[in-house]
């Protein structure tokens, strides 16, 4: 029967029920922080005279018989570095070594592989904006999806949802929207192509861990499909006030990515290119629909899966241990390790070196930012892309993008029907905004008219790219999109 | 004083030795826990390839940084969500969440009661050392009634969270609560959550002698230690609702659940399964 001690001590009687046996002390361990000398309930531990191999006094019983171990096993049990055992911790004499026992832990089960999957709907489709993102992100192979339900952008969740689990993908659907992009950003890392669809208000949320898939450099999507702001607004209508949001949202200089469709076709296409560019740069990319062409409905044509060209990211070289997780290569842009592949990644949102260590040498920070801002600003030529219409001869350009691109060209044409020598120069990739373009046409165009819904944010920029020529803004807030002929007035008093 | 050789420490390789020295306060329990869970580690014999240790913003928000697996230390009380979808997408990853109370209670309170509900197959560790220690001592989800920290000069007035009561009643598999007295069973308790397929989460009770225990009555570490000497209780079993700590009362500690119920990937596995049959 095991026998009961009872230590009468000055604040608390204790009970000690099963004595733990003779003590073993590995000297060379101790770190000499002195909790079993503290705690001993019988105090007969005490500091001894030699050093041990770290150079600290390790402890030794006192030869003392009015204080005498009664082998409680506290020492043992609060030692912080273990250098303490009693016997029945080490049955066996190798006293050194943490007792061995086999821990069976469990393994999750894996996500099934499908077989049949039919990822790509090959043939023509009657779909909406949301409905063709979605299958354009199914198509560029992502498996994972988190989202919270947000109105114009509920379609894109509820047809991932239901197509998810038939290609062996996972629909998570999250607490809210910064839950939703941090689960991204984790999968990401898995090495599963991940995104996540929101809409104005989520947008916002999500803003913080954008900046941390900017500064950690992670490639996924996100699908903000615009509405009427700010706060609340005009959840059911269109707007395209966002995409300041989209650059400046988060805090601290850094590049995104941004396209901008304007039917559901592309839609469905520059979904995948979304993935591509995410992964041939390693950043998050967003697609900025608008609540109308989300929620327009027309024919999508969905290529044969040989005619998808996706790009995977650039894999590290190096042996695993040895590679530094953000060293870049020339083209500015590093190769990305996935978790569990034995890189031992640090991934931190931290001003960090090469090797992913936080740093605060202003070195450091300005090498980096520099980094992930210039990877973008470099290859400005390859990400920028637009549609020119009519603007050979043209006297004004209008800029326009997304749903109201679709607005400008009834316009333009209206215009020269007219006589008015009108173009238009369509936006597909905001951002980077295309510099270089506008520069060029400002050269030879008097005119810019800038037609966005919402309060002037694009206009701005052009402005800023086409000094000297004349910019003029027609905005829009009411929730709904331009007529044509609204531009089509405008056009004329820019003429005059 | 002879000279000694030191022999390389046989844990060195879990961790990354080359950012040592850490950040840390002398007295503080972090070091502790670092121990009791790069042990735990090695005495579980999991590929360290798999391990993934994710935390948020704080001072145990830095643990990762120092261990040599893949770590992550994202924004500030993220965490849980980012260890989701991490665990989601690669399920054959050993995720643990290593972070402060504030954290994954006060920020991140919403994503830790809709992880413990989901059931997904992560371990949770929770290191409460009562305050906002980074930021300098301020009032936290956890502080003690009355408690003195930088932000409630006059005495805390908000009741506390009691942190194993929420993630019972949330629907964690696995919770237990220790402190940073009791290492060792600190290593038992994060090798048996190891074992717990599903949700586990160890909350991990910790001195903050720099910016939390010389303003309560603890003038250094070795004092807020005696506390947890004289105060705890060890209750095995017990019900987490009476783990309510007091500035000065009793300190419950045990495993309070360890029951089994159907995890998210179980789920996520019939899901898949069910569409595919209709499908077909």
């Amino acid at each position: 029967m095991a026998t009961t001690y009872i230590i009468k001590d000055d604040e608390k009687t204790r009970k000690w029920k099963t004595p733990h046996g003779e003590l073993y002390i590995i000297k060379d361990r101790c770190k000499g922080c002195g909790f079993c000398i503290e705690f001993c309930p019988k105090k007969v531990l005490v500091e001894s005279k030699e050093f041990n191999a770290k150079g600290y006094h390790p402890p030794e019983l006192q030869e003392d018989e009015t204080k005498k171990c009664i082998n409680c096993g506290f020492c043992a049990m609060i030692c912080p570095e273990f250098a303490i055992f009693s016997e029945a911790d080490a049955q066996s004499k190798d006293v050194g070594q943490i007792p061995e026992k086999e821990i069976p832990i469990p393994e999750s089960p894996k996500i099934p592989e499908i077989k049949k999957a039919r990822d790509v709907l090959t043939g023509e489709h009657f779909w909406n904006g949301d409905v063709a993102a979605a299958e354009g992100a199914i198509a560029a192979g992502c498996k994972f999806f988190a989202g919270y339900p947000i109105t114009p952008s509920t379609e894109v969740a509820e047809h991932i949802a239901e197509r998810m689990p038939q290609i062996g993908g996972v629909y998570v659907q999250m607490e809210d929207e910064i839950a939703s992009i941090a689960a991204v950003l984790g999968a990401a890392w898995a090495g599963v192509k991940a995104m996540t669809a929101t809409s104005g208000p989520g947008f916002s949320l999500m803003q913080e861990n954008i900046g941390l898939g900017a500064m950690t450099e992670t490639p996924c999507l996100i699908i903000n499909v615009q509405r009427g702001g700010p706060s609340t607004g005009l959840p059911t209508l269109v707007a395209q006030s966002d995409v300041m949001q989209a650059k400046w949202g988060t805090h601290g200089d850094h590049e995104i990515i941004a396209l901008a469709p304007n039917s559901p076709q592309e839609c469905f296409d520059l979904t995948i290119e979304c993935f591509n560019l995410a992964y041939k740069y390693r950043t998050p990319v967003v697609l900025l629909m608008d609540e109308s062409v989300g929620h327009m409905t027309e024919r999508v044509v969905v290529p044969e899966k040989s005619k998808i060209k996706l790009v995977d990211r650039k894999k590290p070289k190096g042996e695993p241990g040895k590679v530094k997780i953000y060293e870049a290569d020339e083209d500015l842009v590093p190769p990305m390790p996935y978790a569990g592949e034995g890189y031992n990644i640090h991934m931190t949102g931290l001003t960090h070196d090469e090797r992913g260590y936080p740093s605060t040498i202003a070195e450091t920070q300005e090498r980096m930012i520099k980094r992930i801002c210039d990877k973008i600003r470099v290859h400005a030529d390859e990400i920028v892309r637009y549609e020119e219409f009519m603007t050979e001869d043209a006297e004004v350009v209008v800029v326009a993008y997304g749903i109201t691109s679709r607005v400008v060209k009834r316009a333009v044409l209206m215009a020269r029907e007219k006589g008015i020598k009108a173009g238009m120069l369509r936006l597909i990739t905001i951002w980077p905004f295309p510099e270089k373009k506008v520069r060029e046409l400002a050269k030879k165009v008097k005119n810019f008219l800038v037609v966005e819904i919402n309060y002037g944010q694009i206009v701005l920029e052009v402005e800023r790219c086409a000094c000297p020529s004349k910019v003029s803004f027609l905005g829009k807030m009411g929730g709904a999109v331009h007529t044509p002929e609204e531009v089509l007035k405008k056009m004329m008093e820019v003429c005059k | 004083m002879t000279m000694h050789e030191v022999e390389e420490n046989p844990l060195d390789v879990y961790l990354r030795a080359d950012r040592m020295p850490h950040i840390w306060c002398s007295g503080c329990g972090l070091g502790i826990v670092t121990g009791a869970f790069i042990r735990a580690i090695q005495k579980s014999k999991v590929d360290p390839k798999l391990v993934s240790v994710v935390a948020g913003i704080g001072c145990t928000g830095r643990i990762p940084g120092y261990l040599n697996f893949d770590t992550f230390h994202t924004t500030h009380g993220r965490a849980i969500p980012f260890a989701i979808g991490l665990k989601i997408a690669k399920p054959e990853l050993h995720v643990f969440v290593i972070s402060g109370d504030g954290d994954l209670f006060a920020i991140g309170g919403n994503h830790i009661i809709h992880a413990a509900r989901r059931n997904v197959n992560i371990t949770v560790i929770c290191v409460n050392n009562f305050n906002y220690g980074m930021t300098g001592g301020q009032v936290g989800p956890t502080t003690p009634e009355d408690a003195r920290t930088t932000t409630t000069p006059y005495g805390n007035i908000e009741p506390a969270f009691n942190l194993p009561y929420v993630m019972a009643s949330a629907g964690a598999v696995y919770v237990a609560r220790w402190t940073t007295l009791q290492p060792r069973k600190i290593l038992d308790s994060i090798l048996e959550a190891m074992q717990k397929d599903g949700f586990s989460f160890i909350e991990i009770i910790s001195p903050c002698p720099t910016a939390y225990g010389r303003r309560n009555a603890q003038r250094d570490a070795m004092e807020t230690m005696k506390f947890y000497q004289y105060k705890t209780k060890v209750k095995n079993g017990a019900d987490p609702k009476e783990g309510d700590i007091s500035l000065t009362g009793e300190i419950l500690t045990g495993k309070f659940v360890d029951i089994q119920k159907t995890t998210y990937m179980d789920r996520v596995k019939m899901l898949i399964d069910k569409a595919n049959k209709k499908g077909a």
